[in-house]
């Protein structure tokens, strides 16, 4: 009786295990949609400490950036020359020279362009 | 006066030649690779935000931030970013280089193959390859296409013998660029 119930137990750590294992193997991709913003501020700003500090504590953060379309391409829109803001999908709704917040994850200076880029963007107003 | 008139235009006539240096280039080319091993999970990222930028001289030059990854499985591009390209400490992988004997006049749409020769550098470190591009123009825009191999061990990249079986010994990149 007291095997059979030894048994029982180590089957159930191991599906415990099993199931914790998998959970941790396969958890979900951060959500930046629903991420709080680490920090808020102008296009511009965000430029100048990716010049100043090649990995500041912004990188790989999400962040709300504001500023004036100077440019679409695709699925990307550029903040006064100074941050690229990617999206998962077209942008749509979004003109040159309308001013807008968008929300992303930061994930770097590009030197070529000189501008920050973020990926994952959600567009605030 | 008329030979006054006549150096002034040979000055412009100049100029304007000198300045029509063309450039193309895009901040949103696609790089992917590959390093899977049969019968385990796929390893293989994806980043749309390279920049690249040539010039009618051949010379081209691409930036990839590494945080710009993306792979289906997160745990995966966890590690890729902490363990392996150490992306906080080296953000970005960076290609300079020059497309041999390369001539505006001799693309069309119909693809023509040229050779690229220049320095990736990664992970802090340099490597210098020469690898096959594909070109073509469609309308105003050049599409560049090139697919290469690439050893994680010839840029310091470890990786440790637990997962060595599961990750491919050369990885396979290949990148597009829609140049405008």
């Amino acid at each position: 009786m007291k095997k059979r119930r030894n048994i029982v137990l180590l089957a159930l750590i191991f599906m415990l295990g099993l199931y914790f294992g998998y959970n941790y193997m396969y958890q979900d991709h951060r959500d930046i949609k629903t991420e709080n913003a680490f920090k808020s501020m102008p296009a511009t700003d965000l430029v100048n400490i990716f010049k100043a500090n090649a990995s500041p504590e912004e990188l790989n953060k999400t962040i709300e950036v504001s500023g004036t379309v100077s440019e679409i391409d695709g699925n990307a829109i550029t903040l006064d020359n100074a941050v690229q803001c990617s999206f998962d999908a077209a942008v749509e709704g979004i003109s040159v020279n309308d001013k807008v917040t968008v929300k992303g994850r930061c994930i770097g200076y590009d030197d070529l362009f000189e501008i920050v880029k973020i990926d994952q963007s959600n567009l605030i107003k | 006066m008329k030979k006054f008139i006549l150096t002034l235009l040979c000055i412009v006539s100049i100029s304007i030649t000198l300045s029509a240096q063309q450039k193309f280039s895009t901040k949103t080319g696609t790089i992917n690779f590959e390093a899977s091993v049969p019968s385990f999970e796929e390893v293989k990222a994806n980043n749309e935000n390279v920049s690249a930028i040539l010039k009618d001289d051949g010379t081209f030059a691409s930036l990839a931030l590494m945080k710009g990854f993306r792979f289906k499985v997160a745990l995966m591009e966890e590690h890729f970013n902490e363990n392996y390209a150490e992306s906080s400490k080296f953000p970005k992988t960076t290609f300079r280089g020059k497309i041999n004997d390369f001539d505006m006049s001799q693309i069309s749409e119909v693809e023509k193959e040229f050779t690229v020769s220049g320095t990736v550098n990664m992970h802090g470190t340099d490597k210098d390859i020469e690898v096959p591009v594909m070109i073509k123009k469609d309308g105003a825009t050049l599409i560049l296409t090139t697919y290469f191999v690439l050893k994680p061990g010839d840029f310091n990249i470890e990786i440790p013998k637990v997962v060595s079986s599961k990750i491919a010994e050369e990885i396979n990149v290949s990148a597009t660029y829609l140049l405008n």
